[in-house]
């Protein structure tokens, strides 16, 4: 089996590290480098449960090889949170219970954001579209929803300048 | 290699599967060979090395004694296996598929997230000009088929009409992931044996001279068997 | 937007129970922290693989292993002759008529289903050993095959198991026969059905998965493995592989859901734990989405026939139903429980019906084994009762809400006796029927369906007034029914020396929330803060006993443990705060953790200063020990009977037999909440597979017993884009048999809702007189039943529908 030596970027971090030439993205992150935070949850790129940020897009790890992977900018779940703070995703999910195994979370938060970094006002409709390619067993969906529409006015207030000032970034 | 240039006057695949309670796949088709005649395509459709080269992911395709072969034996003695088809009535004569014989392949096919490659076993059920019946089946680590086929020659306008048909059951792997794509999978395949099997009679036709100067008086473009076949555009394909 | 949550630091021990709190389980799942099974990783740690069979019904006649066990990295390839342990998959419930066939850990000389194993290769990474087992060569022959329940037990159908006379499982009945043949041979009017409730997949997220190490020094074995019930499956486990109870230990990480899938004792983690003792190193095998599919347990699987008898003002009289059930190849550990008593004691819905008889016979299948899921047997006889409700209000030109009505158990006949064995321990049904139809605006809803109608559009409202048993279960009754296992639940509740607590409980949530309403109950009996509470599950070393989760048995049962402990806690601390305050103990007054003289409140003592008195002991009451923790073995009284009223509204378009929710409301009675969000969030998962039971999934195998819908690309796990938004609310009839008056709400929605939506969808079609359509009612399910139905074409505007527009006959593509 062909050996690749390549360099990823995970939340900032490069790591090398070789890989053969079938090894999935998700593997490497989770077998190799120890970013187990993404998971798998099929192999047929349906569930959704693997994604990460690629380049800043959301992408299934586990339809990317490890090598297609050389030289990008992954990012994960346990890079969402900065300096101790919640990301708004994060703090959307936890506030509107819109998680409860957690399994598809890492997943379902990486396509949010995605979606919000595209359009960071989505209404209900958009946020299910966007969320199509992440199965939730637990939810129904619906605090999912809710939880993305809490970021999106969690962002929208914290990009709004007088509302800054006024509350001075509080949580809430 | 030459590029396909057949288009299929009149071709179809109907699939009657339906997921709920039935087993088998059904498959069946009629299709054109333009400028042949019964014989000829008898004749190519009778050679088991025609089938060989003409069939995609074909490794080998060889007359075994009994339905159990040793396929590592086989695979050992076939690997850099050369054999060319043949126009030659004898030395067809002296290969040609047999009633009641069987017939060992190594068959590899992707459909779609699984590619197996089948150590597959056929035998000649009835054997009778202008028709043929043979089943089989082939297994592949994780997944298998059973199959029978038929298929029927007829005089068409411009050539010959075959009309065929396969009954397949799949097993294992290629049942549980494959069978959204097995149609289209099938298809492919049958597509690319015809294609081969035309493109196949059109080189003996050359070869044989019937029209090789006026193809390469060739002026406008098209290729040499749309020229053969008195077509204006060639095929997309 | 649903019930609003607050933060812990808002909580108080005056209002903790009840409160929506966020979860405390949230903060490591949204980080990545939180460690499932596959996460973990051990030194010099090798890979299982499974060899599966490829056919549904075959002899094996050898397997050759000596290609895989040559390959570099391959440690070992072993078969059935291989396993030197007892090897049997026990059956954990008992009916009197039932088979027990043996249940090998891998098939030796048949297999019989596809996924059966055949053989495991061990290697030193997770690829080689999947290619290892690509490289056993089987030698098999093919058997005919079935799967079809009604037809397994059909003479001269494929044997699955030599050794039986036919594919009879058992043959089980409940209620009066005799009596109920009187009631239809009364009866003013019947209903009957034709139905089938269909397989299904539970589709947890995670996939199964197990970390087994055996440590030679110790003669230990430590399985991390995807379970909701560690403590059977020790148990069970210790039987299988003959490892004493004492040297297993299994641990429950995280869990990326259950649904029923992870209860049951299976053959693959018992063959992780065997070949890391075989070869001692640590094991990891972690089942791909489609080997879940093909041999984790699946759901349902029903074929019925049902009947309605009613006096000739509609009032039931009575009922009578027969099902085939499908067992699949094994039986799995609860599976003979499931069409029975989680099935036939539920016929009566919430109706007062003086004659119910039921008959199951189960039916040996070619395929994977059949357990719990979500609901287990109740969504089965609630979908058949609320059906047949239907059909009898329509067959009576009744209102389907006045039909329910009218034959509800009146509020005044609680506890109600079923004649099917059970009785029901409070309701109240009227109340959370008379709230759903609000909700949706009933009357309005049945004029704006006229007016529709007129204009070639089809709305329809669909009723499901349900009941549900939960919390498993008395364990005496349990035990009478024929249970292996008492369905108690054990719960420690430790108090530290500086006030913090520890609570352990037997259950094992895996998504549920149980780390948090735990708490909530703990903290409420003891009055200590929330925050000073931790809860632990999920690990036999830790927790005294336990039972697991399932059967909506955590909050009624588990939190009823934890709460008996803590009021033993207080007890016990009340004693020694009395000796403290030099008072007698029954001048003693708890509340909110303040022990406090009667009369004297100044003389008062915290639980938690208490606690530390308690481990100091230099001044304890004459005959009490140190400490403060107590342990309690909760078994309960009786189940309890959760219910509520679902309505869906959806608009079909019969040309396209596409069907779009309007409005789902959920009206759910589960007693007192713990957790107003945490319910909430469990009636939305729940209707959630309710909807996908009732208009998308299906497990189809063909006729060669192969799994044609094999991987989520072939099986519809519904996507966002398929639930529509819902609006919950409740009613609060609180259970008189648990100290908390708990129901258990975990199953409710997946109970409830696949009828309200077939209902809605045929109530809908009644211009197209369609009465039932099976599910999944996928659009060309709904698209076939207009066209097939005897009026097709009658109604105006009819003409595509009859042109078949839209629809692919052949379902070929080219």
């Amino acid at each position: 089996m062909t050996e690749h030596d390549i360099e990823l970027s995970v939340n900032g971090t490069t790591h090398e590290l070789t890989v053969e030439s079938r090894t999935l993205l998700v593997h490497a992150l989770r077998d190799e480098l120890g970013y187990t935070g993404t998971n798998v949850g099929c192999e047929s790129s349906t569930c959704g449960a693997c994604t990460v940020h690629l380049d800043g897009d959301a992408v299934k790890s586990c339809t990317l090889l490890a090598v297609q992977a050389d030289g990008a900018e992954i990012g994960t779940v346990e890079g969402l949170a900065e300096d101790g703070s919640y990301a708004p995703i994060q703090e959307g999910f936890q506030k509107e219970h819109g998680l409860q195994c957690g399994y598809c979370t890492p997943g379902m938060m990486l396509a949010a954001d995605d979606l919000l970094e595209r359009n960071p006002d989505p209404d209900e409709d958009e946020i299910r579209e966007a969320i199509e390619g992440n199965l939730c067993r637990c939810t129904g969906y619906q605090n999912i929803v809710n939880a993305v529409e809490f970021a999106a006015n969690e962002m929208g207030e914290t990009a709004s300048p007088e509302m800054t000032a006024a509350d001075g970034g509080g949580d809430d | 290699m030459a590029i396909f240039l057949v288009v299929w006057r009149q071709y179809r695949v109907g699939v009657s599967y339906s997921h709920r309670r039935h087993s088998h796949m059904e498959f069946s088709g009629t299709f054109e060979l333009e400028d042949a005649t019964t014989e000829e395509v008898w004749l190519a459709l009778s050679d088991p090395v025609m089938i060989e080269h003409a069939l995609p992911g074909c490794e080998f395709l060889v007359a075994v004694d009994d339905t159990d072969p040793d396929f590592d034996a086989l695979r050992e003695e076939h690997a850099d296996r050369d054999v060319e088809p043949t126009s030659d009535p004898a030395v067809i004569a002296e290969r040609a598929f047999e009633e009641g014989n069987h017939y060992a392949a190594i068959i590899g096919i992707s459909i779609g997230p699984v590619n197996p490659t089948f150590e597959t076993v056929v035998t000649i059920d009835e054997r009778d000009q202008p028709y043929m019946e043979a089943s089989g089946e082939g297994s592949a680590g994780d997944s298998s088929f059973e199959m029978s086929s038929w298929m029927d020659l007829d005089e068409a306008d411009d050539g010959v009409e075959v009309e065929w048909a396969t009954e397949a059951d799949v097993f294992g792997r290629i049942a549980q992931m494959g069978q959204r794509v097995i149609n289209p999978a099938a298809n492919q395949v049958v597509k690319r044996f015809f294609s081969s099997v035309q493109d196949e009679l059109r080189e003996r036709e050359i070869a044989e001279g019937g029209t090789v100067e006026q193809a390469q008086s060739d002026e406008d473009g098209r290729g040499i068997v749309d020229r053969i076949l008195g077509r204006s555009d060639g095929s997309k394909q | 937007m649903g019930i609003e949550t607050i933060e812990a630091d808002d909580l108080d021990v005056e209002s903790v129970l009840g409160s929506a709190v966020e979860r405390r389980e949230d903060p490591s799942l949204i980080t990545g922290e939180a460690e499932y099974t596959d996460d973990i990783q051990r030194p010099n740690m090798a890979h299982m693989s499974v060899l599966r069979s490829q056919y549904g019904h075959a002899t094996i006649n050898g397997v050759d292993t000596s290609d895989a066990e040559a390959m570099d990295g391959v440690i070992g390839v072993y078969t059935a002759d291989d396993l030197d342990v007892p090897g049997e998959v026990p059956t954990g419930w008992l009916l009197d008529s039932l088979k027990t066939p043996a249940h090998p850990l891998l098939a030796g000389e048949t297999a019989r289903y596809q996924g059966d194993g055949i053989a495991v290769a061990v290697a030193e990474e997770r690829y080689i050993a999947s290619d290892a087992v690509d490289a056993i060569d089987v030698d098999y022959d093919r058997r005919d095959a079935v799967t079809d329940p009604k037809e397994a037990v059909n003479e001269g159908a494929p044997v699955v198991h030599d050794d039986l006379d036919d594919n009879t499982a058992f043959d089980w009945e409940i209620g009066d026969a005799d009596e109920t043949d009187a009631a239809f041979d009364e009866a003013a009017h019947t209903a009957e059905i034709d139905l089938t409730n269909q397989r299904l997949i539970p589709n947890a997220m995670e996939p199964r998965a197990t970390v087994a190490e055996y440590k030679p020094g110790t003669e230990e074995l430590e399985v991390h493995m995807t379970s909701q019930n560690p403590h059977l499956h020790r148990q069970l486990m210790s039987g299988v592989l003959d490892v004493p109870e004492h040297k297993l230990h299994i641990v429950a990480p995280n869990v990326g859901g259950g649904f029923g899938n992870k209860i049951g004792h299976y053959p693959d983690e018992a063959l992780a734990s065997w070949c890391a003792k075989e070869t001692e190193r640590p094991v990891k095998w972690t089942a791909t989405r489609s080997e879940s599919y093909l041999t984790g347990t699946h759901g349902r699987d029903h074929v019925t026939h049902g009947e309605l008898a009613m006096d000739e003002k509609g009032v039931i009289t009575g009922m009578r139903v027969k099902t085939y059930a499908g067992m699949g190849a094994y039986l799995s550990t609860f599976a003979p429980a499931v069409p029975t008593y989680l099935y036939g004691t539920l016929l009566s819905g919430q109706y007062d019906i003086p004659a119910i008889h039921c008959n199951v016979v189960g039916a040996f299948t070619n395929s994977a084994p059949v357990d719990a899921y979500r609901g287990a047997g109740r969504p089965e006889a609630l979908y058949a009762v609320e059906r047949m409700i239907t059909l009898g209000a329509r067959e009576m030109g009744m209102d389907p809400a006045e039909f329910r009505r009218q034959n509800f158990v009146p509020s005044d006949d609680f506890p109600h006796q079923t004649p099917v064995a059970v009785e029901y321990d409070s309701g109240d049904y009227e109340p959370a029927l008379d709230k759903a139809l609000e909700a949706v605006g009933y009357d309005d809803l049945r004029e704006r369906q006229e007016e529709l109608r007129e204009e070639g559009r089809y709305l329809g409202i669909g009723f499901s007034s349900y009941i549900e048993a939960c919390g498993l279960a008395p364990s005496e009754l349990a035990g009478q029914l024929g249970a292996q296992a008492g369905l108690w639940e054990s719960g420690l509740v430790r108090v530290h020396p500086t006030g913090k607590v520890t609570a352990f409980c037997g259950t094992s949530g895996h998504g549920q929330g149980h780390e948090t309403t735990y708490a909530q109950i703990v903290s409420d009996e003891l009055g200590i803060p929330y925050d000073d509470i931790e809860i632990v599950e999920g690990d036999t070393d830790e927790i005294p006993q336990g039972m697991g989760t399932y059967g909506s048995r955590s909050a009624a049962v588990g939190g009823s443990a934890l709460a008996t402990s803590s009021q033993k806690v207080v007890e016990k601390a009340k004693k020694i705060a009395a000796h403290q305050l030099e008072a007698s103990e029954e001048d003693i007054e708890f509340e909110n953790g303040e022990f406090a003289v009667a009369g004297a409140p100044e003389r008062s003592m915290h639980i938690q200063d208490v606690a530390a008195q308690s481990y100091l002991a230099h001044d304890m009451p004459d005959g009490i020990e140190p400490g403060l923790e107590e342990t309690s073995f909760y078994d309960p009284d009786n189940f309890v009977f959760p219910f509520g009223t679902h309505i869906a509204v959806v608009e079909v378009d019969p040309d396209t037999g596409e069907i779009e929710f309007e409005n789902y409301v959920a009206v759910d009675d589960v007693g007192p909440q713990i957790n107003p969000k945490i319910v909430e969030g469990q009636v939305h998962g729940g209707v959630a597979q309710g909807i996908g039971q009732a208009l998308y999934e299906g497990a189809e195998y063909d006729d060669n017993a192969q799994l044609v819908t094999g991987s989520m690309q072939d099986y519809t796990v519904p996507k966002a884009e398929h639930i529509p938004t819902m609006e919950t609310d409740s009613t609060v009839t609180p259970s008189p048999h648990n100290p908390l008056g708990v129901k258990g709400v975990g199953e409710a929605g997946t109970i409830a809702a696949p009828q309200a939506v077939v209902n809605a969808v045929t109530d809908a079609l009644q211009p197209f007189d369609v009465d039932h359509i099976d599910m999944p009612l996928t659009g060309e399910a709904v698209w076939r039943a207009v066209n097939d139905a005897p009026d097709a074409g009658a109604e105006g505007g009819d003409e595509a529908i009859a042109d078949g527009s839209g629809i692919d006959e052949d379902g070929g593509e080219n």
